[in-house]
């Protein structure tokens, strides 16, 4: 018997290529692949048209058009071609430059104000009505009010991010700080240990955890609002590229953005679950 | 009697029950002692042992009363007394030395980071943990993780030791090394240390003077007992000392019976303030049914 | 915003003259002392005239506000509240040196835009001294609100917005001016192909039908063929404002049953197969504005040459637009996904009128889309009776007043003089919409003509 890895991958494999194949066959089933108008068409009216309409081509490209074409924007991720035609790295940077910004931003706000909440019970009553009430807002009914108030579209879809993000750092960092074990901050008391020394020596790698638990689900949220904020406000960003390809009713590209936008929210949750280990204490 | 190292001085202590009437744990508890004494204290559960030693170590403040060490109040947890928990609250994210370094760098905060290191490691060897420096707590056995709260309590050199219950979540092997141990560091620093059990015999092993603790609510100090063991008693023949029988059964008696009904019989002369100090030497009861006097 | 701009009007007035053209009081009075024969000076008296009539549109105000302000002059009474001396400053000192030469530009990706886009590739902003970015933005209200927030100096925008934003219907009253209309013609109404024996509106009752926004012709138009066809379009319809480019998606996808929509979006759908083109948008009103070229007055307050320069190039790439044998040269040159992102073969048959229906047939009508820059005030008083007639703007409105504040005819007839262009006589024309004629000196009996209304 293959180890339980091997047996996984192999798997994973399988199900990627009976989905390749499936797909290749609902894509290619009709109209058999190419050939000239449909019969009846008149050529010149054909002309006009596009292949969907004359062919009878399905709308959904196939897996190999898809492949083809990922292939083919990977090899120029950086092109510039004016304000509204970047290459698909470049629109990258523009996302993840917003995104940790945006997210740095509530980083800086979430972990400071969750440790004043987690200690203090008077300011945990205090503000939990008003957090309760922000959380569950959706990003895109930020948007409006922060194109209004902030009046510039890139500090709005950064703005947008940060308070999508803050409030799950905001609560488990004000829940782990909370829940820090009595006698860990005993501890400290006893030996003197002067309140920021003990926030930066006991509190916070106690909480840790926690707390990293709260960003990892927050950089998944700013990452899908990212996306959503680009498409609204336009410009430049991988959610711009969806957009604009959307435009053009590119179903290629925007299948190859959606992959893109995959692996790169993967690559960022995994990151931080690379952090999350390494603060992460066995008891 | 008047000049004593540590003065509790008619302490009491209330807490608010959630149906809204207060519940005294203790009240009016007075009781001293002496540079380098060990005292044990015993008691019922829920008797407010852990309450005493949390005011003792200034995590908890009493409602009425003082506590008075070396000439000062207690007003607040000071690096002046160690405490090593009964659940060893060892920080998890640091290693042994980790652990034990972070004790000493709060006592001596102008220290260099290797003397820091050097001294920790002194203590670490002192507990027999040399060569475990690097483990995480969670590597470590139950009575590893008890040596590394001994260390990080004794690096510190506090004119106090508080120790609430250090033994009794180990094995009885483990917890027999590990109170030779403590005994002959205490012995040799002369260190002053108040310590909760519910050992007997540990008590008898460790302490000289032993405090009883009636039954809570309203608990109270019922006596004292001072410890008739001459003071290089070995534990493993501690029950061929001749007094030895009589101090047991005397502690036993007390959590048996007296502890509950102490209060309701209080003898004439009783004074909380001086609490009468028994040494049940010399006077060879005899011995239970069932028991051969030695 | 708009305090920040008051705050700047008022300081003005305490601060420097009155009228805000000169920097002191004593400048002023030179000003107004020197003999009126210059083009500037004529010109400014005009303007002037015709605002206080467009804030007075009863003769007998208009008397008692000039009484009542005696010889102080009618600038220095009105500069808090307009600001005049930018109006006519950009225009009399149009050729003087360019104040801001790298600029911004939204659009929508439609072939409305095809003036403001093409300009950029064909070289007609970099002509006139500028260098312009054109940005491609997603949808009506982002481009309104980044105009309003100054992320753009200038913007494509559908000709009622402007009127809208001015107004304060759906934002803050800021005064934004149309000195060029982008498009005449140039939409068409698209219904799914499953409808194709569905041709009369009066079997439409139930249908959904999309448009790309609350303040644009395409709603406007709408509205009226379906009321003139006595189709409510309240009760008997349901209308959605949805963003062009996801018009085509969500036909294909079953959700709505057609659209009247900018163009290439309807060219697209039968590019695509999932519709046909029913009628276009001139067999409603033939020669009727769709979008406009806009800027706020803040912009041209504080950029009068800049402001002219940009106009002059608009027109200028409107006038090359309009000739037939450019539009196969525009439709390759707007193709790319830096513009329009579409394929070239759907903006050929928009912008020549050479065209497949959706149902077989190839169509010819040059006129499909035309790029006639002069933005009539008749325009703004019919786009106005339409905001009134749907119950977009209550109580009594100041049609001309408008009108004239907003649609800059007056200013663009100039600007076109001046390039050696032909413009139109009068600021206004009447016209008619579906046979029914329109005069722009009766609005408020305009309304009350129609049967269906919610005025
Ligand atoms: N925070 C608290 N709130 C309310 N009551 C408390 C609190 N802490 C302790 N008590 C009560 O005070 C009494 C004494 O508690 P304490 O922990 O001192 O007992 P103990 O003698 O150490 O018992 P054990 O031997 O089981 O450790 C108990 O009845 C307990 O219920
Ligand atoms: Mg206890």
């Amino acid at each position: 018997m293959l180890p339980l890895r091997l047996r996984a991958a192999l798997l994973s494999v399988l199900i990627l290529v009976v989905f390749l194949l499936a797909w290749q066959g609902a894509t290619a089933g009709f109209g058999g692949g190419g050939g000239g108008p449909a019969t009846g068409m008149d050529p010149e009216y054909a002309k006009l048209m596009g292949l969907t309409a004359t062919t009878g081509k399905s709308a959904m490209p196939s897996p190999v058009e898809v492949g083809r074409q990922l292939w083919a924007v990977l090899s120029d991720p950086f092109y510039d071609k004016g304000p509204n035609d970047k290459g698909l790295g470049i629109q990258l940077a523009f996302s993840l430059a917003r995104v940790l910004i945006g997210y740095g931003i509530a980083v800086a706000v979430a972990i400071p104000l969750g440790f004043v909440i987690g200690m203090s019970p008077l300011m945990s009553r205090a503000l939990d009505p008003f957090i309760q009430v922000l959380k569950p807002i959706s990003p895109l009914a930020w948007m409006p009010l922060a194109l209004y108030t902030i009046k510039d579209s890139g500090i709005s879809a950064v703005f947008v991010i940060f308070i999508c993000s803050v409030w799950p750092m905001l609560l488990n960092t004000a829940f782990g700080v909370a829940s820090v074990r009595k006698e860990w901050l005993n501890v400290a008391r006893t030996l003197e240990v002067g309140p920021l020394k003990r926030a930066f020596t006991i509190i916070l790698p106690a909480a840790a955890p926690t707390i990293l638990t709260g960003m990892r689900i927050s950089i998944g949220i700013a990452w899908l609002v990212i996306v959503a904020a680009e498409m609204l406000v336009g410009g430049t960003g991988i959610g711009y590229f969806v957009w604009n390809e959307w435009n053009n009713l590119s179903i290629t590209n925007v299948i190859i953005a959606i992959l893109v936008i995959g692996v790169m929210g993967m690559m960022l949750d995994q990151i931080l679950a690379t952090v999350a280990r390494l603060v992460t204490f066995p008891e | 009697m008047t000049q004593s190292y540590l003065s509790i001085e008619g302490i009491a202590r209330r807490f608010q029950a959630p149906g809204g009437k207060g519940s005294t744990v203790f009240e009016d508890l007075w009781f001293s002692m002496n540079k380098g004494d060990f005292a044990a204290i015993i008691g019922h559960s829920g008797c407010g042992k852990t309450t005493v030693l949390n005011i003792l170590a200034g995590l908890d403040a009493p409602d009425e009363g003082a506590v008075v060490m070396d000439g000062k109040a207690i007003e607040g947890p000071s690096l002046d007394r160690a405490v090593i928990f009964q659940s060893h609250a060892l920080l998890p994210w640091k290693s042994v030395l980790g652990n034990v370094a972070y004790a000493v760098a709060s006592r001596h905060r102008d220290w260099s980071r290797d003397r820091v290191r050097a001294h920790a490691e002194r203590f670490i060897e002192v507990v027999g943990l040399k060569g475990a420096e690097h483990k995480k707590p969670a590597e470590l056995s139950g009575g590893m993780k008890q040596r590394v709260g001994i260390a990080r309590a004794l690096s510190i050199e506090p004119k106090m030791l508080l120790m609430d219950e250090p033994f009794s979540a180990l094995d009885a092997l483990t917890r027999g090394t590990l109170q030779d141990e403590v005994r002959r560091i205490c012995l040799e620093t002369g260190q002053t240390v108040f310590m909760i059990t519910h050992d007997v015999d540990e008590a008898i092993y460790l302490a000289d003077r032993i405090v009883l603790m009636t039954n809570g609510p309203q608990a109270c100090v019922a006596e004292i007992v001072d410890n008739p063991l001459p003071r290089d008693r070995r534990r493993l023949d501690l029950h061929k000392q001749p007094d030895f029988y009589a101090v047991r059964n005397h502690l036993i008696d007390f959590l048996v019976e007296r502890s509950r009904t102490f209060k309701d019989g209080l003898p004439p002369d009783y004074d909380r303030r001086r609490p009468p100090v028994v040494r049940p030497a010399h006077l060879p009861p005899t011995p239970p049914d069932g028991v051969r006097a030695a | 915003m708009a305090s920040k701009d008051t705050f700047r009007r008022f300081s003005r007035l305490f601060s420097g003259c009155a009228c805000g053209r000169h920097r002191s009081h004593a400048e002023h009075d030179m000003a107004a002392a020197r003999p009126a024969q210059d083009d500037a000076a004529r010109y400014a008296g005009a303007v002037e005239t015709a605002v206080v009539q467009a804030l007075f549109p009863q003769a007998a105000h208009r008397r008692a506000f000039l009484k009542a302000i005696g010889g102080t002059g009618i600038a220095a009474a009105l500069a808090p509240f307009l600001p005049l001396g930018a109006v006519t400053d950009a225009f009399a000192q149009g050729t003087g040196a360019i104040e801001k030469k790298d600029l911004k530009i939204g659009f929508i990706p439609i072939t409305c835009a095809t003036p403001i886009i093409m300009a950029h590739p064909l070289g007609f902003y970099s002509k006139h001294g500028l260098n312009v970015e054109v940005v491609k933005t997603a949808g009506w209200a982002v481009v309104r609100d980044k105009t309003i927030n100054k992320e753009y100096d200038a913007a494509h925008m559908l000709s009622p917005m402007p009127i809208a934003i001015s107004m304060g219907l759906g934002s803050n009253p800021i005064p934004f001016s149309v000195p060029a209309i982008e498009n005449i013609n140039g939409q068409a109404i698209t219904l799914a192909m499953k409808h194709k024996d569905k041709r009369n509106p009066k079997d439409w009752k139930g249908f959904k039908l999309a448009i790309p926004f609350d303040y644009s012709m395409h709603n406007y138009l709408l509205r009226y063929y379906l009321a003139e066809h006595g189709v409510d379009p309240d009760a008997d319809v349901q209308l959605r404002s949805v963003p062009p480019p996801e018009m085509v998606a969500n036909l294909r996808a079953d959700n709505i049953d057609g659209f009247l929509a900018p163009d290439n979006i309807c060219q697209r759908a039968v590019y695509d197969g999932v519709g046909f083109i029913h009628i276009l948008s001139k067999e409603i009103w033939d020669g009727h504005p769709c979008c406009s070229f806009t800027a706020s007055q803040e912009f041209v307050t504080a950029n009068p040459n800049t402001y002219a320069a940009l106009l002059r190039a608009i027109i200028d790439a409107s006038a090359y637009a309009q000739k037939p044998e450019n539009r196969k040269g525009i439709a390759e040159a707007i193709a790319p996904a830096n513009y329009l992102n579409a394929p070239p073969v759907v903006l050929e048959q928009v912008l020549t009128g050479t065209y497949a229906d959706g149902l077989g047939n190839i169509k010819k009508d040059p006129d499909r889309v035309s790029f006639e820059p002069f933005p009539y005030e008749s325009f703004a008083v019919w786009i106005l009776t339409q905001m009134k007639r749907w119950g977009q703007v209550k109580g009594e409105v100041d049609y001309q007043g408008i009108a004239k504040k907003v649609f800059l005819a007056t200013e663009a007839q100039k600007v076109m003089k001046e390039m050696g262009l032909n413009p139109p006589a009068a600021t206004s024309k009447s016209f008619s919409v579906m046979g029914k004629p329109f005069d722009p000196a009766k609005p408020e009996e305009y309304v009350a003509s129609f049967a269906i209304k919610r005025a």
